[in-house]
């Protein structure tokens, strides 16, 4: 084996090969552990009770993206006890099937929002995006009050349906013809409002999720 | 996961570990050819630099022989090798359902020590004050305020002064807590004029002697006796059933500026304690009624 050793001097004085040695070896970690669920996430089928978001809601995730509530707030409750006792039921896959870009994040100034939908009322989400204080007198939250005077602009929301459409939601004819009328009339604050307060309400009022969603095979963690 | 992608795992893993494995074996046993100089014959910056040659620490040869045998313990240990589960059984599923066990075993204990007790009984326990105080902070405190002290922005009431919309008995508190609470005030601006509104709400604030225009209240009176009566009784004390506001006292749910009693007549209100049975279960709630019977009492 010895005279392999003469490789050793091409590849110590050639960075760009030793670039690409590196990119090979660390590419197949990838391959190993990404490529698997990545199709597995392709073919994944919605269950029944998992809808692609109505318009409003639709307008309402566009604006918490616009305004980076991702970066204080993740939308991932991990399969941790601590976690599933302050959160509820774990997340899964499906859940978020309809994000685009999803919304887990890993970053919590504030609490993980996955199931805050109908843990507050709506006239509590509207004082407390106004003015989190109002509420909470400790909050650092910032307010949001030009949420509430901003109108929304039902025109563009047909484009934004008919792309998701063609990546894939599932939205109707009907859907699509009753979106703007949904708008009308509405502030983004409204928006925000019925986005937030449908996260996570596939779970059942009791508190669980769907059988169709607790197939252990569909929630097996692929390695 | 199919087998065409457990063999795809397996067969990237097997490459990866066994090639830098053999990297490992052979990079020690490899023979350097030795110049006279005493250098590996490598040079850089035309002859500055000259490699030189030295065996590997042996801490970092352990080191790395550690990380393959760890390694390799934890593909046959847990899962990650493919479709194959591990000698362990280990999932994140198992994992969470037994700390939740745990968990669970260690409040119920807890919590049946407990049973049988009153809120006032509880109330003498400094661990379920604690508890409350936590539970309550978790979930109560967002509308009610930290200190229960109730927010008028939200028409949430205080939870420690004398009165309640529905009564404060045990068996009551417990129920509010539990099944939650309907208050609804139906909108009367479509049956009303503004001018009757104003006029009403002159009135509403003549009943607990704030300040207010005679002559307005006096036609307000005709109003509230017709339309408002029906729940919050002719003398305007309210009724508990309902979860009408008494309306001769000083507790406000809103605030009691001219203008937002107009807008509760205008509007209507709807009041919505959600219930909490399923989320917290009567006997984690009876911690709750007991740390807000201790504030009760303290506030007396």
């Amino acid at each position: 084996m010895a005279s392999g050793y003469r490789y050793f001097e091409t590849v110590e004085k050639h960075a760009g090969l030793l670039g690409i040695g590196i990119a090979i070896m660390v590419s197949l970690g990838g391959l190993a552990e990404i490529t698997p669920l990545f199709i597995r996430a392709q073919q994944m089928a919605p269950p029944a009770n998992v809808k692609p978001y109505d318009a409003l809601r639709l307008a309402g995730k566009d604006i918490y993206v616009r305004e980076g509530c991702y970066l204080c707030h993740s939308q991932m409750i991990r399969a941790l006890v601590a976690e599933t006792e302050r959160y509820g039921h774990y997340s899964v896959a499906e859940e978020s099937m309809y994000d685009r870009p999803h919304q887990w994040g890993s970053k919590r100034t504030g609490p993980d929002l996955a199931r805050v939908g109908g843990k507050y009322s709506d006239d509590w989400q509207r004082q407390h995006l106004i003015n989190p204080r109002k509420t909470e007198l400790e909050s650092n939250m910032p307010g949001y009050p030009w949420l509430a005077k901003e109108a929304l602009d039902p025109s563009d929301i047909l484009a934004r349906m008919r792309t998701l459409r063609r990546l894939g939601d599932p939205y109707t004819d009907a859907d699509l013809a009753a979106a703007p009328a949904a708008l009308e009339g509405k502030t983004a604050l409204d928006a925000l409002v019925a986005y937030l307060q449908g996260l996570g309400t596939t779970l059942s009022a009791n508190g669980t999720l769907p059988d169709a969603m607790l197939d252990p095979s569909a929630l097996e963690p692929a390695p | 996961m199919s087998t065409f992608w457990s063999l795809w795992v397996m067969v990237l893993v097997t490459f990866n570990l066994g090639l830098a494995f053999t990297l490992f074996v052979w990079g020690q046993r490899v023979e350097i050819p030795v110049q006279p100089d005493g250098t590996t014959g490598h040079i850089w910056a035309h002859g500055v630099l000259r490699e030189g040659l030295r065996k590997l620490p042996l801490w970092w040869v352990l080191f790395s022989a550690a990380l393959f045998v760890f390694g390799i313990v934890y593909f046959v240990r847990y899962p990650g090798f493919g479709s194959f589960k591990g000698t362990l059984g280990w999932t994140e599923y198992s994992k969470l359902a037994s700390d939740r066990a745990v968990n669970i075993g260690k409040l119920q204990n807890l919590l049946q020590s407990y049973e049988g007790q009153t809120l006032a009984q509880l109330a003498t326990n400094t661990q379920v004050l604690a508890m409350g105080e936590r539970l309550y902070i978790d979930n109560c405190a967002a509308c009610h305020g930290r200190d229960a002290l109730g927010n008028h922005t939200l028409g949430t009431p205080n939870l420690i002064d004398t009165e309640a919309l529905y009564g404060n008995d045990e068996a009551t508190l417990m129920s509010s807590i539990l099944n939650g609470r309907s208050g609804i005030m139906p909108p009367l601006g479509a049956v009303l004029t503004d001018a009757n509104i104003t006029a009403t709400a002159h009135y509403v604030r003549s009943l607990s002697g704030l300040s207010h225009d005679a002559a307005q209240a006096q036609a307000g009176q005709t109003t509230f006796m017709t339309l408002c009566a029906a729940c919050h009784t002719p003398q305007g004390t309210g009724n508990p059933l309902l979860g009408a506001p008494n309306l001769t006292d000083d507790i406000w749910l809103q605030d009691s500026d001219l203008g937002t009693i107009e807008a509760s007549i205008r509007n209507g209100r709807n009041g919505k304690m959600p219930a909490w049975n399923a989320r917290l279960g009567e006997p984690s709630a009876r911690l709750i009624g007991a740390w807000l019977y201790a504030r009760q009492q303290a506030n007396q």
